[in-house]
């Protein structure tokens, strides 16, 4: 071949490898980037005053002199659409019935929009649910929401041979003449003053329960349930791990037993994640009955089994890694063997295993499938220490695909969702940079 | 391997130990060594427990309703009375979800192994490192949920215009690569150098005309793909590969590692390229490291639940035609063991709650056996190139 095309081909050949991790690099930030800027909203936003009112209400917090300025001002810029809707109710019942029938179900709509910006109008019946008791709470929605109120979906079905195109038609058309026609341009004009955004930091996000099935609040009993997961399945598997690792570097012989043993380790770290799920419900509920149906002690059992291979692997890493000297130098020094390995190897390995322990408590703690059957439910309050044994807990993976997939109104509360994987992913990622960190130090320590 | 009696007793008569304390010290250390391996066979008794419990419930269902409905049929409906099931379609969605991560990650996590161990500086690697790191940590819901929310809806509206740029952003350089290796290849028997040149320059121009005219066809050819759904296999396949690829490039790197200097070596020395060295003598020596990463970042794609149960669009049928990616498909793990197991719970006993541990019992068996492949040949790789 010729000369020019082999250089050209080596340079291609290059140019692909680079290519090949610069894709990985973007897909990353393809995945976090929108992870991140949308859990960010979670966090801070254009509150309204109904949120300050609903903040002030179930957690009592808030100034409660400002807000009852805010809540006067908003009342009084609100007065007029009242008034409007009062008139327009004694014009409907003395319009001709044709005429009525046409524009109610049209007011039906108007009125359920105004409910879900303002909250409920005078003369509702004061709903029980608390999603209906407040007005829209973040300002982005709000402005969802007058675009409703404002204009009707239409679809052109024009032309027969295309797709119908989707338009919006002004909805103060219906009403021309009547005495609600004001109304449309009033909220238009006055919505911010009804309202009244400011910028808001809500941390509560992170600390306060969730409010009526997520709708309002925040993702304090998921993250702390995922706590109890991890740090439970922690407990039950660094210790096992760490000794079958001394085990299989120091006392293991060369022999059929021994492989056999590894290979087993392997088969169980290849194990899809779903079936330790179902492993955990037929054995641990339905078998030993550690507890009545799911609980975080189940939950935890079952990840303890999943992360165990990779404990194994990393702990083992870790002690081979430590210089021979040390060792020869303890044993020269009349040491016993099972005084070398406490006193001289561990803590020598202790930084490489506690690095492999982190990467494993961050898998646990972001693993779904295994919790699914035996420690997850979507809606629950956050629950005590004690309760552990026998209570299962939400948890941020489970919920995630909950709220995401399962929840009523996934697509209204779409900023929760990202505000509940931007936690699971930072508790993961952080765990996962300190143990990089970690181990960039042991090797430069290593090489001294 | 060490030796356990070095230690204590070093058989010197400066250390004389009475023969009572010597007994003891000995039974002591027989029974701390078993009980270490006690708790180092714990393991392989979760192993094996794992495939009793769930052979145990995958049974019965076998026992009611045998072999042949299970693998041959594809109607499912487990909830009829008295329901269906027959997982074809579903195993078929999983084979066809796993084919296709493995399509989009095999070659991309072969070349960014290669270019990790053998052609970055060792100061970049260290940045590179810690990325694949990551993808491999974050958690498979987040991925479900990337798909699902984000990833799903710009498929859907943009899914032709999507599929036309890739087309044209990987194949365009590819091209251009095969039109200047052919017009070489097709010339090269030409003796004389002036119109050898001037004959690869007319090969050259006829091979840029067919591969402009390819890039174009196709190119619009997928533009005009209105996809109708955004949660579907080809979605499910690129996340999945987001997936396998972190264990795909550290496994085969490290296989490439253990390749060593000196074939490299002998290879430059016989004056081939860094292209040719790797193609034609690094990656055959690896090739069963290789492989057995492949395997592994295949099954990681198989047994993942999340991913699939969020995108995949759960709908239990062989998509028409059969190789149609764009259609919505349900896999072994999610769909059905995770989706329907919530309403199963209820009547443990009944073919419905043990047809999915028979999935799970399915999983499991081809997770052992593709492990078990992959170790056996890694263990040979070893013994090839410690053989040399």
């Amino acid at each position: 071949m010729n000369i020019g095309t082999r250089k050209l081909l080596d340079r291609s050949f290059t140019a692909v490898g680079f290519t090949s991790i610069m894709l990985m690099a973007l897909a990353l930030l393809a995945v976090l980037v929108p992870i991140i800027t949308g859990g960010i909203k979670a966090l801070y936003f254009q509150g309204t005053v109904e949120h300050r009112t609903l903040l002030f209400n179930e957690f009592q917090r808030g100034d409660e002199a400002k807000l009852a300025v805010d809540a006067e001002r908003s009342e009084a810029a609100r007065k007029p659409v009242y008034e409007y809707l009062a008139a327009f109710d004694t014009e409907l019942e003395s319009l001709p019935f044709e005429r009525k029938r046409a524009l109610e179900s049209e007011y039906h709509h108007v009125r359920d929009t105004l409910h879900e910006l303002l909250g409920p109008l005078p003369g509702d019946t004061p709903p029980l649910l608390l999603r209906f008791q407040y007005g829209v709470t973040r300002w982005e929605k709000a402005e969802e929401e007058l675009h409703n109120l404002l204009y009707m979906t239409k679809w052109d079905y024009s032309d027969p041979t295309k797709m119908a195109t989707q338009y919006f038609a002004p909805r103060v058309d219906e009403f021309t003449g009547t005495s609600l026609e004001g109304l449309f341009g009033y909220v238009e004009e006055h919505l911010e003053e009804m309202l009244l955004p400011q910028p808001e930091f809500y941390w509560g996000f992170i600390t306060d329960r969730s409010l009526d099935a997520h709708i309002f609040g925040g993702v304090w009993a998921e993250i702390q349930g995922t706590f109890y997961l991890a740090i439970g399945a922690m407990l039950f598997a660094f210790p096992l791990g760490v000794i079958a690792a001394i085990y299989f570097t120091e006392y293991a012989k060369d022999n059929y037993l021994t492989s056999m043993l590894r290979s087993a380790n392997s088969t169980l770290a290849g194990v899809p994640s779903i079936v330790f799920g179902l492993f955990g419900l037929a054995f641990f509920i339905n078998t030993m009955k550690v507890s009545e149906s799911k609980s975080v002690l189940a939950g935890s059992l079952t990840l303890a089994i999943m992360i165990l291979p990779t404990i194994i692997r990393a702990a083992e890493e870790a002690i081979l890694s430590v210089p021979k000297t040390y060792r020869e130098a303890s044993l020269g020094l009349g040491a016993t063997k099972w005084r070398t390995i406490m006193t001289v190897i561990l803590p020598a390995a202790l930084p490489g295993i506690i690095t492999g322990g982190i990467i494993s408590l961050g898998r646990a703690a972001g693993e779904t499938a295994p919790i699914i059957f035996t420690a997850a439910v979507s809606v629950g309050a956050t629950i005590g220490i004690a309760d552990v044994f026998t209570e299962p807990t939400p948890a941020l993976s489970w919920n995630i695909y909950n709220l995401a997939s399962e929840h009523e109104a996934a697509n209204e509360i779409r900023h929760v969702q990202y505000g509940m994987v931007m936690a699971l992913i930072s508790i993961v990622l952080l765990l996962n940079i300190s143990a990089i960190l970690l181990r960039a130090r042991i090797s430069q320590k290593l090489k001294g | 391997m060490p030796d356990t009696s070095s230690g204590t007793m070093g058989g010197s008569s400066a250390f004389v130990v009475s023969a009572k304390k010597r007994r003891m010290q000995q039974i002591m250390k027989m029974t701390g060594e078993s009980l270490l391996f006690l708790v180092a066979s714990f393991v392989a008794v979760v192993v094996l427990f794992i495939f009793y419990f769930v052979a145990r419930d995958a049974i019965p269902f076998f026992q009611l309703r045998g072999f042949a409905e299970f693998f041959t049929s594809t109607n499912w409906y487990p909830a009829d009375e008295p329901g269906e099931f027959g997982a074809l379609a579903i195993i078929y969605g999983s084979g066809m979800v796993t084919l296709g991560s493995a399509l989009i990650a095999v070659p991309l996590g072969i070349a960014a192994a290669i270019c990790l161990s053998d052609v970055l500086p060792f100061n970049i690697r260290q940045y590179a490192k810690p990325v694949i790191e990551m993808l491999a940590a974050i958690p498979s819901v987040a991925y479900g949920f990337f798909a699902l929310v984000i990833f799903a809806p710009l498929l859907q509206n943009f899914g032709g215009t999507i599929l036309m740029w890739t087309w044209w952003v990987i194949a365009g350089p590819f091209l251009v690569l095969a039109v200047v290796v052919l017009g070489d290849m097709v010339t090269a028997g030409e003796p004389d150098e002036a119109k050898r040149d001037r004959k690869r320059l007319l090969m050259n121009g006829f091979f840029s005309v067919l591969a402009l005219g390819l890039l174009y066809w196709v190119g619009n050819t997928l533009n005009a793909i209105q996809i109708m759904s955004g949660t579907n296999a080809l979605n499910v396949s690129i996340i999945l590969s987001f997936m396998a690829l972190p264990t795909i490039v550290s496994v085969s790197e490290d296989a490439l590692q253990a390749v060593g200097r000196e074939l490299r070596e002998g290879s430059y020395a016989l004056g081939a390229t860094r292209a040719e060295t790797l193609v034609q003598t690094v990656l055959p020596a690896a090739s069963s490291g290789i492989l057995a990463a492949v395997i592994l970042g295949i099954m990681r794609a198989l047994g993942e639940t999340m991913v699939v149960w969020m995108a995949s669009g759960n709908s239990s049928q062989i998509p028409d035609p059969w190789f149609n990616y764009l259609d919505s498909i349900r896999t072994l793990t999610a769909a059905t063991i995770a989706g329907d197991m919530g309403e199963a719970d209820q009547v443990t006993g009944s073919a419905r709650y043990h047809v999915l541990f028979a999935m799970g019992l399915l999983l499991l068996i081809f997770s052992f056996v593709s492990n078990f492949i992959s170790e056996r040949v890694v263990v040979r790789q070893r013994k090839i190139l410690s053989g040399q």
